[in-house]
């Protein structure tokens, strides 16, 4: 399901050992590539697993891992035919419990997944952390996740994406400018909290990604969605640069990067005097960055061009202008002055 | 015929963690530290019969703890006649609480929303957690329902102290960490045994016990700064399995009693994504918005400069304007002298 390659490490490597015996002792003779298919791995893993299988086993009676203490299968099926038929088990015959993180891993996942409309069956997920509860070595770590209220705007946008047709909606861009938009809707994402709707947007005639907290008036529409499977590989990042892109020196905490992770900040050197580093960020137009930098008071500074500071500038002055206007009201007790 | 295993090869790793797993269920009544060491493939290559086995042996303690983070319930046996011994402790694996329980089945559908589930996790030990809890359950041989299509659902804990917490948890160790408490200009020293760690409102929280207030605190992962360390004790695991689930009730319950008031400008980027998740005051372009911590929510507002006006309460109106005045005076047109490189190079 997960094409990105993963390390696998020696723990990833004995399980796969463990989890592979009783599958072979549950199917009299499997080819490789089906073992390969079904766990998703690749068939030169599988082989190396079942060489190091078939010349394991316990020390035994005599403490010389002789045949009859070893695994075995049948080598000429295996190196003619790729086939794999288990003709002597030592010691397991069964599958693994989880581990009690593993278990509050796939717990929490169910939790975050339950909010779904698809996955409405409460009772169905229940059940099933119940058994993951029961299934799992040790008491599962207290790992949680609260139900969020599902947006009906997920459940419009997978209707489309199953029916293969177009969406159309109302779409603020951050410069605050309001387009329609008509979109081949191919994926809905989600970032804890926050959903993307992934598509290809007639408007731009391009692959765009869309906050779904930033539609109105959406619906799903007749019109058919374009085909673009074999044309289109969504990148891994939400978000993309382009070449006409800005670059922007901010500064800031070094532990505060964590919180620009989606504008892939690159520092540009080590802290200086202040204990605050420099670092550059790429985006498309000032209107983003300078919500962002408003939301990060005291954090992040815009350090040049002085265009981008004076946008961030701008902005939060027409803000404190709201608050200074409207001080007359009796709303409130503001206390006048700076801070 | 098989080839030999006493040909000579290097053992892998995986071989020999294999090796021990299948000598430890293999036996009723335990091994001893002496019998692995010298029988064990893996071992047995590398064991000097009268010799020195100090780094043998600390690979041995090594691979015992690797061995039962993957959830394999590795066993020591005292011996009776020589209790506190060292020496005589035994060792095995009950194959009882290793294999899974014989009544647990997952239907063709459940497969494929653990499947989906495992996916949640993208990044950090709990997608490595995940991705081996679905090899452990491929090994049942259930084939998956088709997956819904078109979702990429995902978690994400970008707070570095996620990581250390959630393995303390897991082990039953007592954390420090500096704590920026919301309104508060100096971080203070916390020693918490932790008990949860929670995601509520797109946020991550540990709920633990702070030791000393002796009492339940709640913490916002992203006001921990700079390093989470353990610190000597231990806490017993919690009796109660309920703790995450209450501290996400604890969290609903200030976030229901604590609300503000709003006005978004009409068409703003502010009023199409705040009145998605408040309900409409009283007043044209007013909402009500629901929150857990007031501060959070200032930086929130801040960012939409002019397109909020904070109504209530004053506190939060007073957070949001002390942010949007300091915003503006640091980027005020002539930066200061700290701001400017000494190189000519702009």
């Amino acid at each position: 399901m997960n094409a990105k390659p993963v390390a696998f490490g020696a723990s990833d490597k004995l399980t796969f050992l463990l989890s592979l015996v009783p599958f072979l002792m549950d199917h009299d003779s499997v080819s490789v590539s089906a073992v390969a298919a079904h766990f998703g791995v690749s068939e030169e893993r599988v082989r190396d697993a079942v060489n190091l299988i078939a010349l394991s086993g316990v020390p035994g009676e005599t403490r010389q891992y002789l045949h009859g203490d070893l695994f075995d299968i049948q080598w000429d099926e295996f190196e003619n035919n790729d086939t794999i038929v288990l003709t002597h088990l030592v010691a397991i015959d069964d599958s693994p419990r989880f581990s009690a993180r593993e278990a509050a891993a796939l717990i929490a996942g169910l939790q975050y997944l339950s909010a779904l409309p698809e996955n409405g069956d409460r009772d169905a997920i229940a059940s099933l952390m119940a058994k993951l509860t029961r299934s799992s070595t040790g008491a599962p770590s207290q790992l949680a996740v609260s139900r969020t209220d599902s947006d009906v705007a997920i459940s419009v946008i997978q209707g489309a994406v199953r029916a293969g047709t177009q969406v159309e909606f109302d779409y603020l861009n951050a410069r605050g400018t309001a387009e329609h938009r008509c979109v081949d809707p191919l994926r809905i994402e989600s970032v804890d909290n926050d959903w993307y709707l992934r598509g290809w947007c007639h408007l731009r005639e391009a692959m765009r990604t869309f906050r779904l907290d930033r539609m109105s008036a959406l619906r799903s529409t007749d019109a058919p969605a374009d085909d673009h499977d074999d044309a289109v590989v969504l990148p891994d990042s939400l978000f993309q640069g382009s070449a006409d892109d800005l670059t922007v020196t901010i500064k800031l905490p070094g532990s505060a990067l964590g919180l620009l992770a989606d504008y892939a900040p690159v520092p540009t050197g080590p802290a200086a005097a202040d204990g605050l580093i420099r670092a550059e960020v790429r985006v498309s137009h000032f209107h983003g960055l300078k919500r962002l930098v408003a939301g990060l008071a005291g954090v992040v500074t815009v350090v040049e061009p002085g265009a981008a500071r004076h946008t961030v500038a701008d902005w939060a002055a027409a803000g404190v202008a709201r608050y200074e206007s409207a001080s007359g009201d009796s709303v409130g007790t503001l206390t006048p002055g700076a801070p | 015929m098989s080839p030999t295993p006493d040909q000579p090869h290097p053992v892998t790793v995986e071989e020999r963690l294999f090796s021990l797993v299948l000598a430890l269920i293999a036996t009723q009544i335990g091994l001893t530290k002496a019998e692995i060491l010298s029988t064990v493939q893996g071992y047995r290559q590398r064991f000097q019969v009268g010799g020195d086995n100090a780094s043998l042996e600390r690979q041995f303690e090594r691979d015992k703890d690797d061995i039962r983070e993957l959830g394999i319930p590795l066993e020591t046996i005292e011996s009776p006649d020589d209790p506190g011994s060292n020496h005589h402790l035994r060792y095995r694996i009950p194959k009882g609480l290793y294999d899974l329980p014989a009544d647990i089945t997952f239907s063709s559908d459940e497969i494929m929303l653990l499947k989906l589930a495992a996916t949640v996790w993208r990044e950090g030990s709990l997608s490595a957690e995940s991705r081996r809890a679905l090899t452990k359950l491929n090994s049942l041989g259930i084939e998956s329902t088709d997956p819904i299509i078109g979702y990429a659902p995902s978690l994400r804990a970008r707070e570095a102290s996620f990581e250390p917490l959630s393995k303390a948890m897991d082990r039953g160790q007592i954390v420090a960490f500096l704590y920026l408490k919301p309104g508060e200009s100096a971080p203070r020293r916390r020693v918490v045994a932790p008990l949860a760690v929670v995601l509520h409102e797109g946020r991550w929280h540990l709920y633990g016990t702070d030791q000393d207030a002796d009492a339940p605190r709640t913490f916002l992962l992203s006001r921990i700064v700079g390093a989470v360390v353990t610190v000597p004790g231990s806490t017993p695991a919690p009796a109660d399995d309920g703790l995450g689930q209450r501290a996400l009730a604890e969290l609903d319950a200030l976030w229901r009693a604590q609300v503000a008031l709003i006005t978004a400008q009409p068409g703003s980027d502010a009023a199409v994504r705040l009145s998605k998740r408040g309900t409409p005051g009283a007043g044209s372009d007013s909402v009500e918005l629901h929150y857990t911590d007031l501060n959070i929510l200032a930086d929130e507002l801040a960012g939409y400069g002019p397109e909020v006006l904070v109504r209530s309460p004053a506190a939060l109106r007073d957070a949001v304007l002390t942010r949007l005045r300091q915003v503006r005076d640091d980027h005020a047109p002539h930066p200061t002298s700290s701001d400017a490189p000494t190189g000519g190079d702009r």
